[in-house]
């Protein structure tokens, strides 16, 4: 069990950017009772000065000081201008000027010792530490971060450890701010990760979450749209789950073909939510509402 | 009537006042401020009459056996699980498996059901006044499922026994369950049933029963088996 959850206001780009951190983590802490194990998520739309905002991990291999120095190394030799970088603990937030390719720098970061790479956006970063929500909030600051829409997480691991690494979101490498959340499992995913690895795709982690995230990608590589893509994951992607995903401009929604993961929606003109739970709706539109809940093999997408 | 505020109240504790209210034999309670908390209203075996101003969340209403329940709200998932005796109203929507292995009493959704309304149902009656979602009715054992609107797919898959009536549309039928014409007598009672329920209209409902042919159990409780 996990619960996963999801907030877009449509026209925040012109009336104001809105407290995505914030509203997350309520939405995320009344659902703690789904996943104690990590907590994580993605706020998108941010209003930034720089063209990238690099999210970086240092794992226990090295001081994370000298990680994070090296990562910052790395930036500049790829040709990034640093704008700023703010480290707290073993977390690297980082914006920079780029006009290279992207998954070239990020190929490199992740070449770099003891840089986990959590995301690269134009406008959006991950964020995700073990514990609950409210800790999280507590270590990285997130309810102070405003934008257009994002998703978040809490994991109750079922199928693979319990780390920074396997806590969701997970960024759909290499392309900017594309990232799922996602509530279930995967059980074609053995099959489908070697076929990736075949291809050549290097996993970063064992989640089968991580799979989603890359065959989206993979889907939009090839150019298809993002409803499309969520269309074809229906049928090509085999188990029981319900995920999100969160895009520079975009969220959306898919659902197995056994409704068996929990998933309601509120919608109205200027808001639409997600979230495994009522109760998570409740947190933040504090009125009673209309909600639906999406049933079996159901996908949908909204712009911002 | 006493009423109580759940925001000030934990789940535990709401729950055990309401138990010892309904002990008490107090004629009304009014649960204010649900907020689509979880397990609100639960295993409750006395009659009673308890209103809930507001949604509920997963389990509400559930394990009960005589109170009579009226939601004014949404419900999370399996509302009324297990209910032996008594009544629930949702005024509208509930999430996946509403009435799960009910056994006796009446469920009614003012609005909308999820995924496997009435899953494993062994009595009672399941009432949906707008559509309800994929696998509904599956495993039914018993009792009946009446759905004014439409039916998702693989209605009543592996029923093994009772009746799934629906008014509007049928995504498909699961597996071993058939179509049945109801009798001009069956219509008019289900009208009558919608009436009590304040549902307007008269569908022109089909039946849905099990085909049997996966039907390898008898449908005698333990003590009607001491009967014969």
């Amino acid at each position: 069990m996990c619960g996963i959850a999801g907030i877009m206001y449509k026209d925040s780009r012109s009336t104001g950017l809105a407290p995505i951190g914030e509203e997350l983590i309520k939405m995320l802490e009344t659902m703690v009772h789904r996943g104690h194990d990590s907590a994580g998520v993605t706020v998108a739309g941010e209003s930034l000065d720089s063209d990238l905002l690099i999210r970086i991990w240092a794992d226990e291999s090295a001081p994370a000081e000298e990680t994070i120095a090296r990562a910052k190394e790395t930036v500049m030799s790829a040709g990034g201008a640093i704008v700023s970088a703010e480290a707290r603990d073993s977390y690297l937030r980082l914006t920079a000027n780029y006009e290279g390719d992207v998954p070239r720098l990020a190929e490199a970061l992740l070449q770099t010792p003891g840089v986990v790479l959590h995301s690269i956006g134009e406008v959006s970063e991950v964020i995700k530490d073990v514990g609950t929500p409210v800790v999280m909030d507590e270590r990285h600051g997130i309810s102070r971060l405003s934008g257009t829409h994002g998703v978040g997480h809490v994991r109750m691991a079922t199928e693979s450890r319990v780390d920074i690494s396997h806590a969701h979101p997970f960024w759909a490498y290499p392309f900017t701010d594309v990232t799922v959340v996602h509530n279930g499992q995967l059980t074609n995913y053995h099959g489908m990760k070697r076929d990736f690895e075949s291809r050549g795709h290097h996993f970063q982690t064992e989640n089968d979450s991580e799979l989603i995230a890359v065959y989206l990608a993979d889907k939009l590589a090839g150019g298809v749209s993002l409803d499309t893509a969520l269309e074809a994951s229906v049928d090509d992607l085999d188990g029981t789950f319900t995920y999100l995903v969160s895009t520079r401009d975009g969220m959306g929604y898919a659902k197995d073909r056994w409704a068996a993961k929990p998933l309601v929606l509120m919608e109205t003109d200027s808001v639409v939510a997600l979230a495994s739970e009522e109760v998570a709706l409740r947190s933040v539109f504090t009125d009673e509402l209309e909600r639906t809940e999406p049933q079996e093999h159901e996908v949908m997408t909204w712009s911002a | 009537m006493v009423s109580l505020d759940a925001s000030e109240l934990t789940t535990r504790e709401l729950n055990k006042q309401i138990k010892a209210l309904a002990e008490e034999g107090v004629d009304e309670i009014v649960i204010t401020n649900p907020a689509a908390r979880h397990n609100l209203a639960v295993g409750i075996r006395r009659p009673c009459n308890i209103k809930i101003e507001g949604s509920v969340g997963y389990y509400a209403a559930s394990q009960l056996d005589g109170p009579e329940i009226s939601i004014d709200g949404n419900a999370g998932w399996a509302l009324g699980e297990n209910l032996m005796s008594g009544k629930i109203s949702l005024s509208r929507s509930a999430g996946a498996s509403v009435a799960a292995s009910m056994r006796g009493g009446e469920v009614f959704v003012g609005g909308n059901a999820g995924a496997r309304a009435g899953i494993s149902m062994k009595g009672g009656t399941l009432l949906v006044a707008g559509d309800s979602g994929f696998l509904t009715g599956f495993m039914m054992q018993k009792g009946r499922i009446i759905v004014c609107g439409s039916i998702g797919e693989a209605a009543g898959d592996s029923m093994y026994e009772g009746t799934i009536y629906v008014g509007g549309e049928v995504g498909s039928l699961g597996a071993d369950s058939r179509y049945e014409e109801p009798g001009e007598d069956e219509l008019i009672e289900l009208w009558a049933e919608l009436e009590q329920n304040g549902v307007a209209g008269r569908p022109r409902f089909r039946k849905i029963v099990s085909e049997k042919k996966l039907y390898h159990y008898d449908t005698l409780e333990r003590f009607e088996r001491t009967l014969i």
